[in-house]
């Protein structure tokens, strides 16, 4: 009876052991590895993009760690991070470096297409999840390619849709029928400019567009383009290009005197600051621009709100020269989509931390907007309104006029 | 939009005479390739920048104050690189490299002090100064903007660097052909052996050829901030191939010729925008390999070694 | 013959096999990889500046047209890999003939033209109205052929045969009539030697290597823009770390890709910031104080330098 008892007390403990411990041993800390560029061109993206990440790693470990559903406790997270000086095949190494011999246990893309490219087929091949915080390219997302979600930016594809439809809907209303289109003809901009293109032209609006010109990337004067535009009389000039070539742009038409009732640039918007420097707010007043999430005081059921975040941010980071914006904002929201993804993943393995980051997409909403993805991984949601900027002494305030239902006035149009 | 290009060519090209004028004379004289040109011009742009941001001093008179301090900048530089490079057996080439070199240190340096952000000045600051000048000329006020040229309208600033870029090579020439040290330059550009040989101190004609060419390099830089949109420490590269292209064009060693190849490539260069813009980079490659094959020694001809 | 037979066994085969062997220890192969591609490039330049003297400085273009001409091939053709690398290195080559009237141009001018057509070379590939063929700006994404372990492979045999064929010019009469080009090409010509032929032969094969390396490259790395495979550095790296380890000789590159390019991965790693710096200082006090590289330092010292 005793020696029943005893074996089946035995049986009972090593059972009720096997079935709460945790699927091995829980590890001492998450490895998280990224790569950043301290100089180079992709450096004023990349930088803030990387202190938003480290901010929300640093409060995560004040806590005490972040919550991993797989060990049901909290564990500590460890940065690994490389500096890849904007250089793509050096990008390439490091990459591999940190699968192959850091071993980590999530892969964080740098920013920017360009250097987030290398990292897919590299991840890819070792089978692991790339996190790709601001890489927009349509190109990463093929069905045949899981090991890629998009965190922080609308995919490329999809960004400018809040223009075009207020150009196609709002347009024709305002007097707009004639669009001129200028842009760099790179990955990030040269798909922007195909899905504009394309999206005026499904439309069944009267706009038609009457010039449409590609132009290397490193263009910097725009004299004789300007007059060229002016020569086709469009009633909106659509300026997709970096921020260099925004800034040369919209320097040329202040200095060239000429008019166009409806300007559209991409950085007034993602990078407002450097652009108040160096074209001044007179020359951004009434240019219409994508309203980033720096701007918006989204409702952020998860995560700290825009303002808790950028008087955290302006405590941390205040005293460098890396700026407080639409970027910084992104690598903040992917550490929330992580966290979210820790909490929920059942292990640690690459497609089931995928399957977890899928399940909050419509349903996760934080500072950057609603997350939401396709079937291949591409960032639908967290979609950047269309505003027009306002000058104000010094500086630009935003006006959103697109969609309706987030708009906080009306357009001025045409330029007076 | 034909006549439009035309002119603005005009005046784009002789920005870029500008920046190909110092090369020319620094190649001309030591057959040494400056690699780091562009990045002289890009620290002359950044000092105007500064002295603007900081004293406020308008961009023209910041002219004479960048040429000074990069002229005097070139002196010791050259008695501490050249003189030993050219006892190598091989100077040209090493000078490919050891410039490069320079170039990339001057960028770092660069960068590390001012950060990697574009920079800019106001355009309307260029404007100033050509309404002081123009009313002094016509005695009354003139409004500051956009100038016009037959009908066409331009930015004050391409106008303002148009005219500086000719009063550049008018007192380069005026300094090659009618000063005693233009005089000893030009001997030297001709034959360095036989310079030396008639006593000649070619060190110090090379190391004021230098400076001047550093000096003219950094004044065209003052201007790069208006005609180029914005300056950031990488910038210098591009302009360096550029300017090669300028001055092969107009062959080497004479200031008219780098006048006559900047405006080549500057009307070239704003018709391929008009006409095929997605191609307009490639021009000034296609030019300097084309004219380097068919008229080596430049349109206005002048005896290049051949090998 | 037999000195050669003595090279090979000395230099070549340890450093293929050092390749061979090192994947199974360290297991970033990439890093591995990319010293491979530089130890060619360097000997690529190492066989037209160390041997005839003129100084490539548009050689990454050989490089680039390697690489497009491989993707082309299996963009297009649906090849398999090793035809696309033959359609690479002939790529090259072609660009290489295409050039050869440069070779009218002395010094300084035969380089800048050669980094000129370099760059026209690529705002051609680069630019979106080719896009349907050369997918223009917007970069090359191979799938079907991503086989990094079959790809190493063909590099360590590219490899293999690059150091074969410096051990060749080292060794042989017509690396002997190019250094004579070089020295003095009057003088050559007078003593018989077919200057322009030799000339052209060296750049050909010059260029041929640059393309294996391209077309390699791109099976390796399968995605990639054009600024990336027509990048400036891949010359400026490739000229240094030849020029840094000694030209005309076979060890003086790899000895150069080795320490520089090591130091280059070490101190990228840890001190990026002043890394541009360090590089760039470098670069001048090699060229101030050991313009024929390190190899003129162990000849100094007596040691006879393969």
């Amino acid at each position: 009876m005793t020696r029943h008892a005893i074996f089946a007390g035995l049986i009972a403990s090593v059972i009720s052991v096997a079935t709460t411990a945790p699927a091995g041993d829980a590890p001492k800390e998450i490895s998280l590895g990224t790569l950043y560029a301290s100089s180079g061109r992709f450096a004023s993206i990349s930088m803030p993009v990387h202190y938003g990440l480290k901010l929300w790693i640093d409060q995560k470990n004040a806590e005490g760690g972040v919550f991993v559903k797989a060990f049901n406790k909290k564990i500590p997270l460890k940065l690994v991070a490389y500096d890849d000086q904007s250089n793509t095949a050096t990008a390439a190494t490091l990459y591999n470096q940190l699968i192959t011999q850091d071993k980590v246990d999530i892969l964080i893309a740098d920013s920017g297409s360009v250097l987030t490219s290398v990292a897919v087929p590299i991840a890819r091949d070792h089978k692991m999840l790339l996190i790709n915080q601001t890489g927009t390219g349509a190109t990463f997302f093929t069905p045949d390619n899981p090991y890629i979600v998009l965190m922080a930016d609308p995919v490329s594809s999809v960004w400018p849709k809040p223009l075009a439809d207020f150009i196609t809907h709002d347009g024709p209303h305002l007097g707009i029928k004639r669009v001129a289109i200028l842009y760099a003809t790179n990955d990030f901009t040269g798909t922007q400019a195909n899905a504009v293109r394309k999206f005026i032209k499904e439309s069944n609006s009267d706009v038609d567009i009457v010039f449409d010109q590609g132009i290397p990337t490193e263009t910097s004067s725009y004299t004789v383009l300007l007059n060229n535009i002016k020569a086709s009389n469009p009633d909106a000039v659509i300026h997709l290009g970096y921020a260099s070539n925004d800034i040369a742009f919209l320097r040329n038409v202040q200095d060239s005197g000429i008019k166009f009732n409806f300007v559209f640039c991409i950085y007034p918007g993602l990078e407002t600051e450097l652009l108040e420097k160096n074209v001044g707010s007179k020359g951004l007043n009434y240019v219409f621009t994508y309203v980033p999430s720096s701007q918006i005081a989204y409702q952020s059921q998860f995560g700290m709100s825009l303002n808790e975040y950028e008087a955290a941010w302006q405590q941390k980071y205040g005293n460098t020269n890396v700026e407080f914006g639409f970027n910084s904002v992104a690598g903040y929201t992917t550490g929330l989509v992580l966290e979210k993804a820790l909490a929920a993943a059942t292990s640690l393995d690459q497609l089931e931390l995928r399957k977890a980051i899928f399940s909050l997409s419509g349903n996760l909403k934080t500072l950057d907007g609603t997350f939401a993805l396709d079937e291949a991984g591409a960032q639908i949601g967290e979609i950047t309104p269309l505003g027009q900027l306002i000058a104000e002494g010094d500086h630009v305030k935003f006006v959103t006029v697109w969609p309706h239902d987030v708009s906080t006035g009306k357009p001025i149009y045409p330029r007076p | 939009m034909l006549v439009y290009s035309l002119l603005a060519g005009l005046l784009f090209g002789l920005y870029f005479s500008l920046i190909g004028l110092g090369l020319n004379l620094v190649f001309g004289v030591m057959r040494i390739v400056n690699l780091a040109h562009g990045d002289f011009l890009m620290l002359g742009a950044f000092l105007a920048f500064w002295l603007f941001t900081l004293i406020s001093l308008n961009p023209i008179p910041a002219i004479f104050i960048v040429f000074v301090v990069f002229a005097i900048v070139g002196l010791p530089l050259y008695y501490l690189l050249v003189p030993r490079l050219l006892r190598a057996k091989d100077p040209e080439m090493l000078s490919f490299i050891l410039f490069f070199g320079l170039s990339q240190v001057i960028e770092a340096l660069a960068t590390i002090a001012f950060g990697t952000s574009e920079r800019s000045i106001p355009g309307g600051e260029l404007g100033r100064a050509i309404v002081a000048v123009a009313s002094l000329l016509t005695g009354h006020h003139v409004e500051n903007g956009p100038v016009d040229i037959f009908g066409q309208t331009f930015p004050a600033a391409w106008v303002a660097s148009g005219i500086a870029s000719g009063i550049a090579v008018l007192l380069v020439y005026v300094y090659l052909y009618r000063t005693r040290l233009g005089y000893l330059t030009r001997a030297v550009m001709v034959h360095r052996e036989e310079a030396i040989a008639t006593g000649i101190n070619v060190h110090r004609v090379s190391a004021i050829a230098f400076g001047i060419g550093l000096g003219l390099a950094s004044v065209a830089g003052v201007f790069a901030p208006f005609m180029l949109g914005s300056i950031t420490p990488a910038m210098g590269v591009e302009v360096t191939v550029t300017s090669f292209t300028v001055i092969v064009i107009g062959s080497l060693g004479k200031p008219l010729g780098t006048l006559l190849g900047g405006i080549i490539y500057g009307v070239s260069y704003m018709f391929m925008q008009s006409y095929y813009s997605s191609w307009a980079n490639l021009l000034p490659y296609v030019l300097l390999v084309a004219i380097l094959l068919v008229r080596p020694s430049g349109l206005l001809g002048r005896q290049v070694r051949r090998a | 013959m037999p000195k050669m037979l003595h090279h090979v066994t000395l230099i070549l085969l340890p450093v293929v096999a050092a390749f061979a062997i090192l994947p199974t220890v360290y297991s970033n192969h990439l890093l591995l990889f990319n010293f491979m591609i530089f130890i060619m490039l360097a000997q690529g330049v190492n066989v037209i500046y160390g041997f005839t003297g003129y100084l490539p400085f548009g050689y990454v273009g050989f490089f680039g047209a390697g690489a497009y001409g491989f993707s082309l091939m299996v963009i297009h053709l649906q090849a398999s890999p090793l035809v696309a690398l033959a359609a690479g290195a002939a790529a090259a080559v072609v660009l290489g003939l295409t050039l050869t009237p440069l070779f009218r141009l002395s010094g300084a001018y035969f380089s800048i033209a050669n980094l000129a057509a370099a760059l026209a070379v690529f705002q051609v590939v680069s630019n979106p109205n080719l896009e349907s063929l050369t997918k223009g700006p917007y970069g090359i994404s191979l799938s079907g052929v991503f086989d990094p372990t079959f790809a190493y492979g063909a590099t360590l045999a590219i490899l293999g045969a690059t150091l074969g064929l410096v051990i060749y010019l080292r060794n042989s009469r017509f690396g002997m009539a190019l250094q004579a080009i070089r020295e003095d090409s009057i003088s050559a010509g007078m003593a018989g030697i077919n200057v322009v032929r030799e000339r052209i032969i060296a750049w050909l094969l010059s260029a041929l290597i640059a393309g294996l390396a391209g077309s390699v490259f791109a099976w390796y790395v399968s995605v990639f823009y054009p600024e990336t495979v027509f990048s400036g550095e891949f010359t400026i790296f490739a000229i240094v770390f030849a020029l840094f380890g000694g030209n005309g000789t076979v060890i003086g590159p790899i000895l150069g890709v080795v320490i520089l390019y090591g130091i280059y991965n070490a101190v990228g790693i840890s001190t990026p910031q002043y890394f541009q710096l360090i590089y760039g200082a470098l670069i001048m006090l090699l060229v101030l104080f050991l313009p024929n590289g390190l190899v003129s330092l162990l000849r100094q010292w007596g040691i006879n330098v393969p």
